[in-house]
């Protein structure tokens, strides 16, 4: 691993991502078993986050610091979100937009950073103070790092930038390893206190519910977890250091963290899937328990808990319901087996990005779907419509905000960023809100109603028509 | 306004205002031409904190967005924004397409009109508007975006004969103003009641068939300072006169007012008129009167603070403190910087609530106001959900009406006219009913006495 650099390098270079591909599924996983994986580009795009959006989010998990937000004041726009959080979500992040104008992006902003940086820590006196690098800022190059090194040194606390820029990276996921990257840098104590019994349990964005119900199960298994960097605490992230183990629960936005962490710390990180349905989470933990002494320890925990869920499996709502998903690569491919368990048939998926840290589960859908093809796309609704109009699924899962475009299409739809999927209680979430969708769809029928935006000249093409090979 | 820093900011950028006000209008479709992510901004940040959902850009997910990379920051994005311009017309159906750009592609130096100017010559409607964040605010970006229309409209380079009764509504910000689809249908429905067609331009069915009317409009009605620049460009442009109110229409009084201003350059029948607002005044007078109960047991007379944007400020404060007996206390702008117009603006609000115990704050900054509602000492908070901390800090009720708005849903309702005034005694209201100070705290009678 490289951590010399103020940032990771772009995560295409580094694990082969791609943003956009709609084919077989075989064809891929062959580009990746060989060499080279070829980028592809989008010759028609719609909205789409950046590593900001990642980075932000990230760093909002900590309750105690504080974010200026270096660029425009739009690029603040989507952490008001951030401020109205429920406060038992614990992501009630404190946020300051530097609000840069015309003649300070020409003319340079780092009086402006510095006095903002100022003017907050004596306000509210945070623990650490991360400066978020927008678009504007990392074009003209300003520079954050001597304002940082100077301000640290005189307020005395941490002040750490995140070298984001809107551009880097295709794919917004970029953004959390850029956090991570910092944050391992800056806030790891340069000497190591004793190795403590705690295990890091690593989450950037999950739903408090879900990290609660991932600890539950640490607990139950005899460890103390340590939840990070999610609704967290700077002391919190330094403690990492001295952890016995760290585990994610979403691998494709904590592997980087879990790796520095293994690097410069010595923390072993596990690799393991998201435990999303029961067999996955059962390899979960028996990852945990292989790894902490307590192999017998997690097959009981999961025997037990196994036997609501079955209640639950053999009652599903989606026996026989032919099923989409459109998700990000780690939760897609672990809703996917949560799906087949429920007994309903996958008909395709799209996820967000693919790289490298997916090949496992995107082998173990190939083995299961093998004439299935793989669609690759980040809020690209208007490729997901034209596919999904000829698949015809009896159930969407998706986490976009173009799920409303999908339902247009008479689709019973799940919009599964507000339902906890996580453990054994994931399975009964999952199922009673899979049932609700599909039991009234009287708001999906009027929606079937309206007019679709896109033109029935697009319709008719190819899906994949807008993804070309990048020519270098 | 404000080029402070500022916690928690309750406006985007000008890019964003630019998207939510070209998709408030039905079939005209923005191209976003920036770096991936402005768009979410938009999507997450502005989209469900502001109220109504424009229909026209298919409730704001996905926009057509160029999502320029690297290579573009390096050698220019316009060979994209190119591709991207003539794939969108044979991906979505529109009337018109509107290329916004942001702050990267404005850095690089694109040239964005030519590239526009090639697409028409190609056939295909399109204009563009010049909207990168560091340009300006959410507010700035509304105006921005309506200049590109009425200066590129093909539709609108004419000479035109106003008709007598048509007037444009200027100044409602979509998306900005929460309320704004309800506040332009009850502006609209009032002034339809006194025989005043008014083109309110957004929201709904509103598409380019009602902006070509634009040069035909009588008079053009200001209702925010907002709406101003539209106006004088539409003088220089058309001869249209124009008038600006002084905050939004709240209750018959501020509507008689509207509509007595209008009626100067309307030929418009005075008797008439004024039997219509006499008897919506009585039967206001008498649905008002029904609140008596109410009134006393919930205590509804509270010295109040407000804080948000100086249109809808003014028309709650001339409202509630000249049919309701409400005090206000405080009042902080968001929308006006402090400077040396603001003493104008001062003196304006002094004047609409009709007493100089009200002290006006400029401010946008979360930590700032706080400060300034800490020491107020209000018994009522209008505000915007990010009051939220400070109200249950401070154990007063607060309605949020200001955007954002999180904790209540709003497809097109308003607190304009007779109705939207009712609705907002409801609100008030139900503030007090759900909060749990409404007996007179004991610590504020000693405090008081002491």
């Amino acid at each position: 691993m490289n951590l010399s650099g103020r940032s990771p390098a772009s995560r295409e270079k580094r694990l082969d991502t791609l943003s956009a591909y709609l084919g077989e599924t075989s064809a891929l996983l062959k580009e990746y078993e060989s060499t080279e994986v070829d980028q592809r580009i989008r010759t028609f795009s719609q909205s789409t986050p950046d590593d900001v959006l990642s980075a932000l989010k990230l760093l909002a998990g900590f309750r105690d610091a504080m974010t200026i937000i270096h660029g425009p004041r739009g690029c603040a726009a989507s952490s008001v979100q951030l401020a109205l959080a429920p406060a038992q979500e614990g992501r009630r992040g404190r946020w300051i937009v530097t609000n840069l104008n015309q003649r300070e992006t020409i003319m340079g902003s780092d009086n402006k950073l510095r006095e903002t940086v100022k003017a907050n820590y004596s306000r509210y006196a945070p623990k650490a103070i991360f400066i978020v690098a927008t678009p504007a800022v990392s074009i003209n190059n300003d520079d954050i790092q001597s304002v940082a090194n100077e301000l640290s040194d005189e307020l005395g606390v941490p002040i750490i930038p995140a070298y984001t820029s809107g551009f880097a990276s295709k794919a917004s996921v970029h953004g959390n390893d850029v956090a991570a990257h910092s944050l391992i840098k800056q806030l790891l104590p340069s000497t190591r206190g004793e190795r403590g019994e705690h295990v890091n349990l690593l989450s950037t964005t999950e739903l408090a519910s879900d990290c609660h119900e991932a600890e539950r199960l640490l607990v139950a298994l005899g460890l103390e977890s340590n939840t990070l960097p999610n609704a967290t605490s700077i002391e919190v992230f330094r403690r990492a250091a001295e952890a016995r183990l760290s585990v994610p629960l979403d691998y494709e936005a904590t592997t980087y963290l879990g790796n520095a962490l293994q690097e410069l710390a010595q923390v072993p990180y596990l690799t393991l899937p998201r435990p999303i349905g029961v067999v996955a989470t059962k390899q979960w933990l028996s990852g945990i328990g292989a790894a902490t002494d307590r192999v017998q320890e997690a097959l009981h925990l999961h025997i037990r808990e196994t036997v609501a869920a079955t209640a639950i499996l053999q009652s599903s709502p989606l026996r026989g319901v032919r099923v989409y998903l459109s998700l990000s690569p780690s939760t897609a491919l672990g809703v996917l087996d949560l799906v087949q368990e429920l007994g309903g048939e996958i008909v395709g998926i799209t996820v967000e990005h693919l790289d490298r840290l997916s090949l496992e589960g995107l082998r173990h859908y190939q083995q299961k779907a093998s004439a299935l093809h793989i669609h690759i796309g980040h809020g690209q609704g208007f490729e997901e419509v034209n596919l999904l109009r000829r698949i015809k699924p009896g159930l969407y899962v998706g986490s976009g905000s173009h799920i409303t475009q999908i339902a247009q299409l008479g689709i019973p739809s799940l919009y599964l960023p507000r339902i906890p999927i996580i453990g054994y209680r994931g399975v009964v979430s999952f199922a009673r809100e899979a049932s609700k969708v599909l039991r009234n769809q009287s708001f999906v029928a009027n929606l079937a109603k309206q007019d679709s935006v896109y033109l029935a000249s697009w319709l008719q093409r190819s899906p994949n028509w807008h993804i070309k090979q990048e020519v270098k | 306004m404000n080029n402070h820093y500022i916690e928690h900011s309750r406006s985007g950028c000008a890019l964003l205002g630019a998207l939510a006000t070209i998709a408030a209008i039905n079939r005209v479709v923005p191209v976003v031409h920036s770096t991936a992510g402005c768009s979410i901004q938009y999507q997450e940040g502005i989209v469900p904190f502001g109220g109504s959902t424009p229909s026209g850009a298919q409730w704001g997910a996905p926009l057509s967005s160029s999502n320029i990379s690297q290579k573009h920051v390096v050698f220019g994005g316009g060979s994209r924004l190119r591709e991207q311009l003539k794939n969108t017309v044979k991906v979505v159906s529109a009337d018109l397409f509107v290329v916004l750009t942001g702050c990267a592609t404005e850095m690089v130096g694109d040239d964005i009109r030519a590239m526009t100017k090639e697409g028409r010559e190609q056939g295909f409607p399109v204009i563009c508007a010049n909207t990168p964040g560091f340009g300006g605010s959410f507010h700035r970006g509304y105006q921005q975006a309506i200049r590109a229309l009425i200066e590129q409209l093909p539709e609108l380079q004419v000479e035109a004969t106003p008709r007598n009764s048509l007037v444009n509504i200027w100044g409602v910000v979509p998306q900005q103003d929460a309320f704004w689809y309800g506040h332009l249908q009850q502006i609209e429905a009032l002034l339809d009641e006194s025989g005043i067609v008014a083109n309110t331009l957004f929201g709904g069915e509103r598409g380019l068939k009602e902006w070509k009317d634009i040069p035909y409009a009588a008079l053009n009605v200001v209702v925010s300072q907002w709406g101003r620049e539209t106006a004088i460009l539409l003088e220089q442009k058309y001869g249209t006169p124009w008038i600006e109110v002084a905050g939004l229409p709240i209750g018959p009084l501020a509507t008689d007012r509207l509509i007595q201003a209008i009626a100067n350059y309307l030929p418009l029948d005075a008797d008439a008129l004024q039997s219509i607002q006499q008897r919506k005044q009585q039967q206001f007078s008498r649905t008002l009167a029904t609140l008596g109960p109410v009134y006393y047991r919930i205590g509804l007379q509270r010295e109040f603070a407000i804080v948000g944007e100086l249109s809808l400020v003014s028309g709650v404060v001339y409202f509630l403190a000249h049919s309701l007996g409400l005090i206000p206390k405080l009042a902080i702008i968001t929308d006006v910087r402090a400077d040396e117009h603001s003493e104008a603006v001062t003196t304006s609000l002094i004047g609409v609530a009709g007493s100089s115990d009200i002290s006006v704050e400029y401010s946008e900054d979360a930590g700032e106001i706080r400060d300034l509602l800490r020491s107020s000492d209000a018994e009522l908070l209008i505000g915007s959900s990010l009051e939220r901390e400070i109200a249950e800090e401070l154990n007063v009720p607060l309605l949020a009406i200001f955007f954002p708005v999180a904790d209540s849903l709003i497809l097109n309702r308003g607190y304009l006219g007779d109705s939207g005034a009712l609705a907002l005694i409801e609100d008030i209201g139900g503030a007090i009913l759900r909060s749990s100070r409404s007996a007179v705290s004991v610590d504020r009678v000693a405090q008081c006495a002491g």
